[in-house]
């Protein structure tokens, strides 16, 4: 049907038919939860119990439990905030850009790529609402027509933007990704074998049928989906980047930062792609499905943008000398060399220099040490969110004003804690919905002829013992 | 074997379902042989009624002579409604209803309403789209469908073909299921 290019290694190995990717995907979903997923689940609903304490302290007691003051107002939060939504960019560019691209290994890798996104989202949200304080005023950047003297928000405001580009993105991801679902939210309940598994499934997968004109239909919007989310996970980074770069404060008032940003963003998020895939691929044994292939196509996208995004630390520096402007030159000596040094060469290291090491061939097929640099990535880029935020506001313009800023263990346990949001949420996924797209991956394996001749199929014949046929 | 009796693709779809539902399906293990068989169907006159397969087959839909979707024109209109509503609504709150002073600067600014406008023609594209979709295909939560045969979801491609009353050649039909390489030829009813 389609020609296939010698050239390029197999998708997906162990010559699998389609029953077989039927079967190896589904089997975590079938078979009762194993003690490995029992641990993990255990272990991030802990952290997410740690998550909802600091949280709900925070929400108490007020912003006074940080350790932000009148020079740092935004500090941890907003860094976990842009953290969070860096990441899930991964999962939008893995399934709508490389679809544009007609990339076909993404096949293996975009659902859980996507469900990353919306749980990360989520995370990123949850900073959004306690960084406000008074969260149960977070309606208010919503033009909502109010008792307050008929004042709208303002909408020349890039953090009003950003509501709407932070809730557009999560809205149409997780259409996206349901999109992608329903057909095999069908074969899970087709293979269904308990009442409430074949009634939740069956609600959810919509009616599916498998028809050949719904597959048409199905394919266009995917497309359009694929389409309208590309400019869409564009625009939301960009958006969050202006919310720093329309400001007058020197290190953040920059042309550079929208795309900055957003390689930033596809850098980090391919890092806890690559955190979740090296071992999701192992304890769901799915080794055949996400090869070697796709762990060093991914490397080479880590490595590519991590010298993009250094590219940019470096162009920043050199705009800053070049402009002869006195305060954002000093914002970035101080960011060199200053009391934060550290977290600038921090992050400098994890993002810029180590991911290097992809231009070996070694690097790039060794799991675990694959998994090391998606850890070390994910560090880098949290540091630079903390540089750009905490290093540019502590010296301020009036010297008197400058301050040091530390996070309260309140504000460390968020921070941990949004991992055991992210990680319970993932968990669950794992439990009870495929992994990996199975309509998609069946659709790109060599197509496997029964053995038998033609003209020997007779009624029913064939029917395999234990298939259930219906009429 | 009349052949002329076969001629049943013209037959408004709407007369036919209330005629009768009465099918014969032929059951394959790959999108090739689907494919071909499909082809030699629709060539040879019989009114295939869907073709079932647990992934999109690229160009059967095109073989069965499936119209082109207008779900792409839908999502247009959908953005262009989105584009529409954003911009009424910034300019309305911003510099009719409560024009604000911001450090002296016109109440009225284009480029400041760009991202925004983006935002809500995606999210209406989205939005818009995927309910068109849904209604199209008749799908919504909890719908009870009666599929075709439940192993199209897992790894069999089910052509459907109308039987017509005295208009079928069945045993044509069937010879044309074998030799194309069914794996099982049987006739079932659907409610459609």
């Amino acid at each position: 049907m389609s020609y296939e290019s010698p050239i390029r290694e197999t998708l997906v190995t162990g010559g699998k038919t389609y029953a077989d990717v039927t079967n190896d995907i589904l089997r975590p979903l079938e078979q009762k939860a194993t003690k490995s997923w029992w641990f993990g689940f255990t272990l991030s609903a802990l952290v997410l119990a740690l998550w909802i304490g600091a949280t709900t302290y925070t929400v108490m007691v007020g912003l006074g439990a940080w350790g932000i003051n009148k020079t740092v107002g935004w500090a941890f939060d907003i860094t976990n905030f842009v953290f969070w939504v860096g990441i899930g960019h991964a999962g939008t560019l893995i399934s709508a850009v490389l679809l544009l691209f007609r990339q076909k290994w993404r096949m293996s890798i975009n659902r859980s790529a996507e469900a990353m996104t919306i749980f990360a989202v989520i995370c990123a949200a949850s900073f959004i609402l306690s960084h406000m304080g008074r969260p149960w005023m977070a309606y208010w950047p919503v033009p909502l027509p109010n008792a307050f003297g008929s004042l709208w928000v303002n909408f020349n405001s890039p953090l009003v933007w950003d509501v709407f580009a932070i809730s557009t993105y999560f809205s149409v991801s997780l259409v996206f990704w349901y999109i992608g679902l329903i057909p095999d939210i069908a074969s899970i309940r087709d293979r269904a074998t308990t009442k409430v598994r074949k009634f939740v499934y069956n609600f959810f997968s919509m009616g599916w049928n498998g028809s050949t004109r719904t597959w048409h239909r199905y394919e266009m919007i995917s497309l359009i989906l694929a389409g309208i989310s590309t400019p869409l996970v564009l625009s939301v980074h960009s958006i969050v980047s202006m919310d720093f770069a329309t400001s007058l404060v020197p290190g953040w008032h920059t042309t550079i930062f929208p795309p900055y940003f957003v390689a930033g963003a596809i850098f980090s998020g391919f890092g806890m792609v690559l955190t979740l895939l090296v071992v999701g691929r192992v304890v769901l044994k799915q080794e055949n499905y996400i090869t070697m292939g796709h762990l060093d196509a991914m490397c080479r996208i880590v490595m590519l943008t991590g010298s993009m995004v250094g590219l940019a630390y470096i162009t920043e520096f050199f705009v800053a000398a070049y402009s002869g402007v006195e305060y954002e030159q000093y914002a970035f000596i101080n960011r060199a060399f200053g009391p934060y040094w550290w977290s600038y060469w921090t992050m400098m290291t994890c993002n810029l220099i180590a991911p290097q090491v992809f231009w070996i061939k070694w690097a790039r097929s060794t799991p675990w040490f694959i998994f090391l640099m998606s850890i070390i990535v994910n560090i880098g880029m949290w540091f630079e969110r903390f540089v750009i935020i905490v290093t540019s506001l502590h010296r301020d313009f009036i010297p008197s004003s400058w301050s040091m800023y530390t996070p309260t263990i309140v504000e460390v346990s968020i921070l941990i804690g949004s991992f055991g949001l992210f990680f319970t949420l993932y968990f669950l996924f794992c439990r009870y919905l495929p992994t990996i797209n199975m309509a998609e991956i069946k659709s790109i394996i060599p197509t496997h002829h029964a053995d038998h001749g033609h003209g020997q199929a007779a009624h029913g014949e064939h029917a395999k013992k234990g298939d259930a046929v219906h009429g | 074997m009349d052949t002329d009796k076969l001629h049943m693709v013209n037959t408004p779809r709407k007369e036919m379902q209330f005629m009768d539902n009465k099918m014969l399906l032929g059951v394959y293990d790959n999108p090739d042989s689907t494919y071909a068989v499909t082809k030699q169907l629709v060539k040879g006159g019989y009114d295939v009624h869907d073709v079932y397969t647990p992934f999109a087959v690229h160009g059967l839909d095109r073989v069965m002579g499936v119209k082109r979707t207008r779900l792409s024109i839908a999502a247009f209109v959908f953005a262009m409604c989105g584009v529409a509503s954003a911009l009424t609504l910034i300019t309305y709150a911003s510099a009719i209803d409560w024009p604000m002073n911001i450090g002296g600067k016109p109440s009225l600014i284009g480029p400041d309403y760009i991202p925004i406008t983006f935002e809500l023609g995606i999210l209406f594209t989205a939005f818009g789209m995927v309910g068109c979709f849904f209604i199209v295909n008749r799908m919504f939560w909890g719908r009870n469908t009666d599929v075709i045969d439940i192993r199209v979801t897992d790894d069999r491609f089910v052509i459907a073909v109308n039987i017509h009353e005295n208009k079928t050649d069945v045993k044509a039909l069937e010879g044309i299921f074998v030799t194309g390489g069914a794996l099982e030829v049987r006739e079932r009813v659907k409610e459609i």
